[in-house]
C-alpha cells in the first residue's frame, strides 16, 4: 500500500526563537544557581577591593559600580554562552537541533537571550548591592531598559563566537576567561579613561566593554561621558550584529 | 518512489589512513525498512550522518526525494528524524519536555504537540518517568526517550543508529515490533544501522553490508542468502574437557563453552556428518542453512576457505 508523504512543517521564526529559548533555559537549569552565585559574588568581591582603592571619590566609585555591572554581565553571558556552545557541540545537542527544522540564527539568538535572562537577577543584585555598599545615588534613565539587554546580547554574541571556534569546552573556558580579563582591564571599565595610556584608550574603542560601561554610566548615574550614549548604543548594535553573524558563519551546522 | 539515491559517495577525514566511505552507491525506496550492517569502523555512522545532512561528503552525491539535501535550508530537517548512536542531546529536559518541544519544533500546533507527547509516552512506556530529566534515566530508558523524540511528529524518513543498544532482549523485541508497525502502518521509510544481525533480519526488507568503508553487498536478505546458500552452518557441542577437533579452514568460532560454529560447503555435508559422527568428543551437532548473520560474518571477515578437497577435523587449539 502506498502512503502519501507527510512533510513536517517549519514553525515561524518567532516560534522557533521562543521554543529554543525555553529549551535552552530548561536544558541549563542545573546552572541557574551557579550562574546567579558567580554573577553576584565575583563582582561583589571585586567591588569590595575596588571601593577600598577608590577612597570615596564619587566619580571613581561610579566607575566601580558600573564596572561591576559589566563584570557581572561578562561572567553570566560571555562565559556561559561560550561554554554552552562548546558543550552543545561535544554532547551532540548541536547535531540534534540541526536535524530539526530550525534556523541556526534562531538557535544563536535564543541562546543569547536565555543567558541574558539568567544574567538579569545577578546584574540587578550587583547593582543594588553596589549602591548600598558604595553609597552612590543612582539616576536611572528609562533607557537602561534598552541598554542592559543590548549589552547582554553583545557579550553573549562574543561568547557564542568563542564557543563555536573553540576546539573543546576547556579551550572555550580558558579563552573566555582571558577575554573577560582583557575586556575589563584594557578599557575604561573600572578606571576613568584619563587614567589609561593613550594606546590603551585607542585600543579600548574596539572593546564592547568600553561602550557597555560608558552607556551604563550615562543611564545609571546620569553623568556625561567621553563617548555619547547614542554612539555607545550604535556601537553595541553593530558589534552584536557582527558577532552573531560571525558566530553563525562559524557554527558547525548541518555539515557546514 | 525513491527516497535516497546515493551515488559514488566518498568521505575522507583529515589524516585518516583510509576513506571512511569509499565509493558507496545505494538506493532506498519509499516505505522500505533498510538495514545497514557492518563491523566497528566500517563507516555506517559516517554514512548515515551524511544522509542526515550532518556531515559533508568529500565527493559523490546524495539526493533525498530527488533533490539535494541542501536544496533549501529546511529540506532535509522537514523530512527526516535521526537517532544518533550515543548520547541524548537534551539531557536536562524531562521526558515530557523533550518530546513536546521536539514535536512542536517539527511543526505541530501546541495542542497537537501535547497529544503527540502523550501518544509517544504511552507507546514507549515512559509514563512512570515522564517528569524525570534524561540524566536520571537508565541507559535503556534514555534510548526509549531518544526513540520517542526521533519519531515525534512522524517524520516520513527515520534513520536509527543502533537503536536497541542498552536494551534488554525483551525490550529489543518490543522496540522492533513498534518500529516495524510504524513502517507498515504509516509507510515510514526506516534506515537502520545495527550490529544485531539476528534481530535485524526479522524486520528489514533490504540490507547493505559495509566493510572497510565499502558496500560489499546489498539486496533482500533472502536473495543474498540464496546466493550464498551453497554453504551450511554447523553447530557442534563437545564433551566438557575435550579438546575440540574442528576444520581449520572453516574458521570455527567458539560461541559458548564447548559450543563451536563454522560454515561448510553443501557438497561437504556428508563428509562432515561422517567425521562428526565418528568423533568421540562430539556430544551433539546440527547442520542448518546459513542465516543472514553467517553471510554477514563471511563478508566482514576473510571468507572461509571451503575448497579443501579432503575435509578433515583437526585440533586448532590443541
Amino acid at each position: 500500500m502506498s502512503h502519501p508523504i507527510q512533510l513536517m512543517r517549519t514553525q515561524p521564526f518567532p516560534i522557533q526563537l521562543l521554543d529554543l529559548t525555553l529549551l535552552q533555559l530548561t536544558n541549563v537549569r542545573w546552572a541557574w544557581r551557579g550562574t546567579l552565585l558567580l554573577g553576584v559574588l565575583a563582582p561583589l568581591i571585586f567591588m569590595g577591593l575596588a571601593a577600598g582603592l577608590a577612597q570615596s571619590n564619587t566619580a571613581t566609585l561610579g566607575y566601580v559600580l558600573t564596572g561591576n555591572v559589566v563584570l557581572s554581565l561578562l561572567f553570566s553571558t560571555l562565559g556561559n554562552v561560550s561554554n554552552n556552545f562548546s558543550y552543545m557541540r561535544e554532547s551532540g545537542t548541536l547535531d540534534y537541533l540541526a536535524t530539526l527544522p530550525v534556523q541556526r540564527v534562531a538557535l544563536i539568538i535564543a541562546t543569547a537571550i536565555a543567558f541574558l535572562l539568567l544574567s538579569l537577577p545577578s546584574t540587578l543584585i550587583s547593582l543594588v548591592a553596589g549602591k548600598l555598599l558604595l553609597g552612590l545615588d543612582l539616576v536611572v534613565s528609562p533607557l537602561v531598559l534598552m541598554v542592559l539587554p543590548l549589552i547582554g546580547l553583545t557579550l553573549a554574541g562574543l561568547g557564542a563566537l568563542i564557543g563555536v571556534i573553540s576546539r573543546s569546552s576547556q579551550e572555550a573556558g580558558s579563552v573566555s576567561l582571558v577575554m573577560q580579563m582583557v575586556l575589563v582591564v584594557f578599557g575604561p571599565v573600572f578606571v576613568p579613561d584619563q587614567s589609561l595610556s593613550p594606546l590603551i584608550r585607542t585600543v579600548s574603542l574596539l572593546s564592547p566593554a568600553t561602550y557597555a560601561a560608558s552607556a551604563l554610566r550615562q543611564t545609571l548615574l546620569g553623568v556625561p561621558d567621553r563617548i555619547p550614549l547614542w554612539v555607545d548604543v550604535l556601537a553595541l548594535i553593530a558589534l552584536t550584529l557582527a558577532l552573531l553573524w560571525l558566530a553563525g558563519q562559524r557554527l558547525d551546522w548541518r555539515g557546514k | 518512489m525513491r527516497v535516497y539515491d546515493i551515488h559514488n559517495l566518498v568521505k575522507r577525514y583529515p589524516n585518516a589512513p583510509r576513506a571512511a566511505n569509499d565509493g558507496i552507491s545505494l538506493q532506498v525506496e519509499q516505505g522500505e525498512f533498510f538495514g545497514l550492517l557492518g563491523d566497528n569502523g566500517a563507516g555506517k555512522s559516517t554514512l548515515v550522518r551524511q544522509m542526515a545532512n550532518l556531515l559533508r561528503p568529500t565527493s559523490g552525491t546524495i539526493t533525498l526525494y530527488g533533490q539535494g539535501l541542501d536544496s533549501t535550508p529546511m529540506y532535509t530537517p522537514s523530512r527526516i528524524g535521526y537517532m544518533p548512536q550515543t548520547g541524548f542531546a537534551l539531557n536536562n529536559l524531562t521526558v515530557a519536555e523533550a518530546i513536546y518541544l521536539t514535536a512542536h519544533l517539527r511543526g505541530l500546533s501546541r495542542p497537537d504537540a501535547r497529544a503527540e507527547r502523550e501518544r509517544l509516552i504511552d507507546l514507549w512506556q515512559l509514563g512512570p518517568v515522564r517528569h524525570q530529566v534524561a540524566t536520571q534515566l537508565s541507559g535503556g530508558q534514555r534510548r526509549l526517550l531518544l526513540l520517542a523524540t526521533t519519531l515525534a511528529a512522524t517524520p516520513p524518513v527515520v534513520i536509527l543508529d543502533e537503536p536497541t543498544n542498552d536494551l534488554d532482549p525483551l525490550r529489543r523485541t518490543w522496540v522492533w515490533d513498534n518500529v516495524r508497525a510504524l513502517n507498515r502502518q504509516k509507510g515510514t521509510t526506516i534506515i537502520l544501522v545495527t550490529h544485531n544481525v539476528v534481530e535485524a533480519e526479522k524486520v528489514i526488507d533490504r540490507v547493505g553490508i559495509l566493510r572497510d568503508g565499502r558496500l560489499v553487498a546489498q539486496g533482500r536478505p533472502s536473495a543474498l542468502k540464496a546466493a550464498w546458500s551453497l554453504r551450511l552452518r554447523v553447530d557442534v557441542v563437545f564433551a566438557p574437557g575435550h579438546v575440540p577437533a574442528l576444520p581449520v579452514g572453516a574458521r570455527p568460532s567458539e560461541v559458548a563453552p564447548e559450543r563451536w560454529q563454522f560454515t561448510i560447503a553443501r557438497s561437504e555435508a556428508l563428509v562432515y556428518t561422517r567425521l562428526l559422527t565418528e568423533e568421540a568428543a562430539v556430544e551433539d551437532f546440527r547442520l542448518s542453512t546459513a542465516t543472514l548473520e553467517d553471510l554477514y560474518l563471511s563478508l566482514i571477515d576473510v571468507p572461509p576457505d571451503s575448497t579443501d578437497a579432503h575435509p578433515t577435523l583437526s585440533h586448532p587449539i590443541a
